[in-house]
């Protein structure tokens, strides 16, 4: 009688431990089999074991992969239907959702099935992205909605991967919203639960590079510079690997704009210039005028007037057709800075003075001090003194009425201190400045570190 | 968020996947994927590109590396299938408590003649795990490894081992895996 170690696993058997698909049980017998040296079982496994793991592979046919096309199309072309009927009711979805008070949003994404979907999802992700700036807090509750229906996609029809890329992109946008709204704390928490998810996720390097994208934006805001520098070049080679001009550019206005606010002012014109190279404005016109803006911003602070004001006409088109009141607004203020840098001293005033009218309708308390101290710089060239008064003492009680910082109020308080007493330079007005800048986002900064 | 929304892209992305079968072919047949498996592994590039349309620019480029990776991804799960399947089966002979006196001093025989063949290094760390039942970190603390890198090394050994019985006596393990 022969032992059961003699016995020859038939071919199945084989074929199907190669591809590790036995029981545990069944995988004992084969390998207790395979330790007596059977030269014939082993070459039966080895025409099923992973490259490198026996002898050469036979070659395979490009016709033997037509099964396989066929087959994949076949699903391709029914998934995409049922995704196509989705795509279509993800607007009006999103547009009951939007009659409806934050709480009962929650509410419906969580007990009402039709809202369920991909589309929908992607939605509100792409419209917390859009609203950034103009409005944080709507734009806070878009990717809160979209972080609560990434939970309750249906992993079958999807897929878990992706399904975690989705839910890893939705826990980014809510990041991105939170260090718009400064919350750099629920921030940091929140790219860590995107960075968790996309482990789960099918590896997708775009994905990575656009959840470090806005990582690297969070430690811009957050002054770890070389962090958020490190950040991007990670994207870089992400985008290169995946032959992605767009996000190539994209990273590098990033990282001009990173340099740009840690000082390193000619860094960041380089890198706008060659980021800009990459930006179709046509199909990313937002990203074409964030990049010029800067662009323009850095040449005035390096003296380069005469190519700022080319380039500001050349983007003039662009914010017109962006149409945003914010971008609108800053159009002016650019335009203020360079009349000022230019010596058209009540050209600038006027613009800065329309300027701040906007701002403070707005309510963007912030903006409205940075934008006061441009026209203090305007005055102080001049010498007005009761102008630089008056100014001074208007500027307080808005910023306490506004969420201002107290380290923020404190060199205000500085400034009127100053103007009262006839001692406000251009100097004090541009340290000022400065200080207000860094101190934005990082209210740790004392005065004169920043200077 | 309206790009299939309009025939012409919708077009383009049948196209896309038309047009860019050539290439997509050649990475399969580079990574030698049986074409059986080849559907789920495109189906999934596919599906995937599908949902995320809307956020790349470069769709062949990306289907083309997508690929790839899932390639490189499908044969590693592979690898590490098998090698867990014959450490688990190997853990599992070693550690029959009934099994008779002759019966042990054969699997004994036929272990090390297939350790035999491995690099030194890998011979006493499977040796540790197999004859003496030491654990990763006690083979760790044995061989003078840091316990963060003793799963790197014992994954290297298991998949030598593997290839062993998948082509023994056909196949000698290079010597500087010793040095590695």
């Amino acid at each position: 009688m022969s032992r059961m170690i003699d016995r020859h696993p038939t071919a199945d058997r084989l074929r199907n431990f190669g591809r590790a698909k036995l029981s545990r049980h069944q995988n004992f017998h084969v390998v207790r089999h395979l330790l007596t040296g059977c030269e014939r079982c082993s070459a039966v496994l080895a025409a099923e074991a992973p490259p490198g793991f026996g002898p050469e592979r036979p070659a395979i046919s490009p016709r033997d992969y037509d099964g396989a096309f066929a087959k994949a199309r076949q699903k391709f072309l029914s998934s995409r239907q049922e995704h196509l009927v989705e795509q279509r009711q993800a607007p009006a979805l999103l547009e009951v959702l939007g009659e409806q008070p934050f709480e009962r949003q929650i509410l419906l994404l969580n007990n009402s099935k039709k809202f369920w979907t991909w589309p929908l999802c992607s939605l509100l992700i792409q419209r917390s992205h859009e609203l950034g700036f103009r409005d944080p807090r709507r734009a806070l509750d878009m990717a809160r909605l979209g972080v609560r229906l990434s939970e309750q996609l249906s992993v079958d029809a999807y897929g878990d991967a992706r399904v975690a890329d989705l839910r890893a992109r939705a826990w980014a946008a809510l990041a991105n919203a939170q260090r718009i709204a400064s919350d750099f704390r629920a921030a940091d928490q929140s790219f860590r639960r995107a960075e968790r998810l996309l482990r789960k996720g099918t590896g997708d390097f775009l994905e990575k590079a656009r959840i470090l994208l806005q990582e690297a934006s969070l430690h811009g805001d957050q002054r770890r510079f070389a962090e958020a520098t490190k950040l991007l070049d990670r994207v870089l080679r992400l985008a290169h690997r995946v032959g992605d001009e767009s996000l190539v550019a994209t990273a590098l206005v990033k990282q001009g704009i990173v340099f740009g606010t840690s000082g390193r002012t000619e860094e960041a014109i380089e890198c706008l210039r060659e980021g800009l190279q990459g930006i179709d404005a046509k199909s990313d016109p937002r990203l074409a005028v964030a990049a010029r803006h800067n662009l323009i911003v850095y040449l005035i602070e390096v003296g380069q007037l005469p190519e700022a004001v080319a380039l500001l006409a050349a983007t003039r088109p662009l914010y017109e057709e962006l149409g945003d009141r914010m971008n609108l607004i800053r159009l002016k203020w650019l335009e203020g800075k360079i009349a000022q840098n230019c010596g058209r001293l009540s050209e600038a005033e006027a613009l800065f003075r329309s300027v701040g009218d906007s701002l403070a309708d707005l309510g963007l308390g912030y903006d409205t001090a940075l934008l006061a101290l441009d026209l203090a710089g305007v005055y102080a060239r001049q010498g007005r003194t009761e102008e630089m008064r008056t100014l001074a003492a208007q500027m307080l009680p808005c910023f306490q009425s506004h969420e201002v910082h107290r380290e923020a109020l404190a060199a205000l308080i500085v400034f009127q201190k100053a103007a009262k007493m006839d001692r406000v330079t251009l100097g004090l007005v541009h340290e000022l400045s400065d200080y207000l800048r860094q101190c934005r986002t990082n209210p740790g900064v004392r005065l004169r570190d920043s200077v | 968020m309206n790009f299939l929304h309009q025939p012409e892209l919708q077009d383009s992305l049948n196209q896309l996947l038309i047009a860019s079968r050539p290439r997509l072919e050649r990475v399969l047949r580079h990574f030698e994927i049986p074409p059986e498996d080849a559907e789920d592994i495109l189906q999934d590039a596919q599906l995937t590109l599908l949902y995320k349309w809307e956020q790349i620019r470069s769709p062949e480029s990306w289907l083309i590396g997508t690929l790839k990776k899932k390639c490189i991804m499908y044969w590693r799960k592979r690898r590490s299938s098998l090698c867990d399947a014959v450490d688990t089966a190997i853990l599992d002979l070693v550690a029959t408590p009934v099994a008779p006196d002759q019966e042990k001093a054969e699997l004994s025989f036929d272990l090390n003649r297939v350790l035999g063949n491995l690099s030194a290094r890998c011979r006493s760390l499977l040796k540790l795990r197999y004859g003496l039942g030491y654990g990763p970190s006690e083979v760790a603390e044995q061989m003078g490894y840091r316990l963060s890198s003793i799963r790197k090394v014992t994954n290297r050994c298991l998949a030598a081992l593997t290839r062993q019985l998948v082509a023994v006596g056909f196949y000698r393990e290079p010597e500087n895996e010793q040095n590695d």
